[in-house]
């Protein structure tokens, strides 16, 4: 009886779970296997097992370890603006004023526009000679001549990320809104009462609330902007001189524009392994709001 | 509720004007640019209102006609909605009795729903090269079929997460009434499960849908010609490509954003409390 129904239960996992070891299990084992050999995209012969001289080459080149800083500085840059922005948003949208309901309902607009229109949108808006920005600018005398701004060196990696930000800070104000909207108001006023004044109401009432909501906005932000690739190159494919060059598209380049696979696999591994310690900490914290 | 002052209005309000623009003005340029003559966005200064509305950029890429950049922009259009339905749909089979499974018997295969929640972190990055040699060995590169298999590295473990996540929240009782009848595994999701999920359902789908319109490095790198490639891929070529009008850029990209947005503009209410569900609770 038992085992039957445990047959039947396996019955019905075992559609997904081949799906996924077809598409997700499987593939990562090869990138493993792959990142142990010296196997190129071009050449179809057997590749040979050079053991781990892939990873200990990869842990030398300062192009590899340049673009592990650009995705570093990026998450943390384009991640701490979004939390602080989209918390603020979503405080003022807390806040009653005539027309509320229609800037929440504006407020999906930049997260649904798609991250490679949002990319494009914004590289014509950067455009050095015909750009929107340069012309604004201009018009209002901050500037006296366009600024390329994603073509110069010191400033493609900031202007990417405010595009990045553009568009994700509405995810995270959207958490934060909805995570406000389940506080009682009923505190605010008790607080209010005993003369706490904003800032305190803020401090201990109101963030603590939203701590933990944004807390896993946090980390989901994280673990999405280390792996940043489309925006970035859709945006300046890496350029000027590899200032915007992040780890996803320095492998990307590794395996299929220099077509050697066996070092991409390493280098993808190395940022898995990246990732993994940031999604221990991620568990670590939904396993601490549990109990 | 607290008493504001009048400077606190006023500020408050300038806040809410200073948002507005910010979240509005980048796309309504893209919409403005789509519409203008393409001189009106090659003078400096720019010319902010177009001096005459020119829809010649959409009739362009809506049109269709052999090698034009419509067939290509029309083909892709499809492509990236087939490849998006057939992801969701493939996903959600094999999900919705998968999850029942984890919702129900927790414990028992709970290292499915983790291993899921740890792919969906890890970077495409990690699965696309092994991925690209398989398919190119098996002859199924440029395919939109094997495409919607691979965007299940995305879309199935977020709808599996959510969907468990609703199944928690459908009291168990009604099914063991359903047991005491006799009902066997499959009616107690069909007829009992089902009906109550079906709205969640809808909220994950759509999520899924605009996840899938969305995705563009696997499509970057196992498509290439009108066959499969999708929108993201065409949009991207057409913003790196140098001679480009701007006003046909433009055009693309409103019209691959009108999907989303839309969808977004009218569930909302639902899309966010799914959002709020999948990344909030655990």
């Amino acid at each position: 009886m038992a085992t039957r129904e445990t047959r039947r239960l396996s019955l019905l996992l075992a559609p997904m779970i081949i799906i996924m070891g077809a598409v997700i299990g499987w593939p990562l084992i090869q990138t493993f296997v792959l990142s142990l050999t010296d196997s190129d995209l071009m050449n179809l012969s057997k590749p040979a097992f050079v053991g781990l001289s892939n990873f200990t080459r990869a842990m030398r080149n300062q192009g590899y370890l340049d673009s592990l800083k650009v995705s570093a500085l990026f998450a943390l840059v384009v991640v701490l603006s979004e939390m602080v922005l989209g918390t603020s948003v979503a405080l003022l949208l807390n806040e009653p004023f005539k027309g509320r309901a229609f800037v929440r309902g504006l407020l999906i607009l930049p997260w649904a526009v798609p991250t490679t229109v949002n990319a494009m949108m914004w590289r014509l808006i950067y455009n050095p000679e015909y750009g929107a920005l340069n012309s604004l600018l201009f018009q209002l005398g901050i500037i006296d001549q366009y600024v390329s701004w994603i073509g110069t060196a010191d400033k493609a990696l900031y202007s990417v990320m405010f595009a990045d930000i553009w568009k994700n800070f509405s995810l995270v104000s959207m958490i934060a809104l909805a995570a406000l909207q389940t506080l009682p108001e009923s505190q605010i006023e008790a607080a209010t009462i005993d003369g706490a004044n904003g800032w305190q109401r803020f401090r201990f009432i109101t963030l603590p609330h939203l701590i933990p909501s944004l807390q896993v906005a946090l980390v989901l932000r994280i673990i999405e902007t280390v792996k940043v690739f489309d925006i970035i190159y859709v945006m300046t494919r890496g350029g000027p001189a590899n200032k915007t060059r992040s780890a996803s598209i320095f492998v990307y380049q590794e395996a299929f524009t220099n077509s050697r696979m066996g070092s991409g696999a390493a280098y993808a591994i190395i940022m898995v392994c990246v990732i993994m310690i940031l999604i221990a900490f991620y568990l670590k914290g939904i396993s601490k709001k549990e109990s | 509720m607290i008493k504001r002052r009048r400077y606190q209005t006023t500020l408050l309000y300038i806040a809410v004007v200073i948002l507005v623009i910010y979240l509005t003005a980048p796309f309504l340029w893209l919409i403005i640019m789509s519409i203008s003559p393409s001189t009106d966005l090659t003078q400096k200064p720019l010319r902010w209102i177009p001096s005459s509305i020119d829809l010649s950029s959409y009739e362009n890429l809506l049109t269709m006609g052999i090698n034009t950049r419509g067939e290509l922009f029309l083909h892709a259009l499809q492509n990236s909605l087939t490849t998006a339905l057939f992801a969701v749909f493939i996903s959600l089979l094999v999900t919705i009795p998968a999850s029942w499974v984890l919702s129900r018997h927790p414990g028992k295969k709970s290292f499915v729903l983790s291993a899921a929640i740890f792919t969906f972190m890890l970077p495409p990055i990690a699965y696309a090269l092994p991925l690209y040699r398989m398919l190119s060995r098996l002859g199924w590169l440029n395919n939109s079929f094997s495409l919607a298999l691979v965007y299940c590295t995305i879309v199935l473990p977020f709808c599996v997460w959510l969907i468990k996540e609703n199944i928690d929240s459908i009291p168990y009782d009604l099914e063991e009434s359903a047991i005491i009848d006799g009902a066997s595994i499959a009616r107690r999701i069909i007829n009992v499960v089902m009906p109550l999920l079906l709205p969640a359902l809808g909220t994950v789908a759509l999520l899924a849908l605009i996840m899938a319109w969305d995705e563009y490095f696997y499509a970057l790198l196992f498509t290439s010609s009108k066959e499969a490639i999708t929108l993201p891929v065409v949009i991207a070529n057409l913003a790196s490509g140098r001679q480009s009008s701007y006003n046909l850029i433009a055009a693309g990209g409103v019209i691959a954003s009108a999907p989303p947005v839309i969808i977004g503009m009218l569930f909302q209410r639902a899309l966010v409390r799914g959002l709020v569900q999948g990344g909030v609770k655990e």
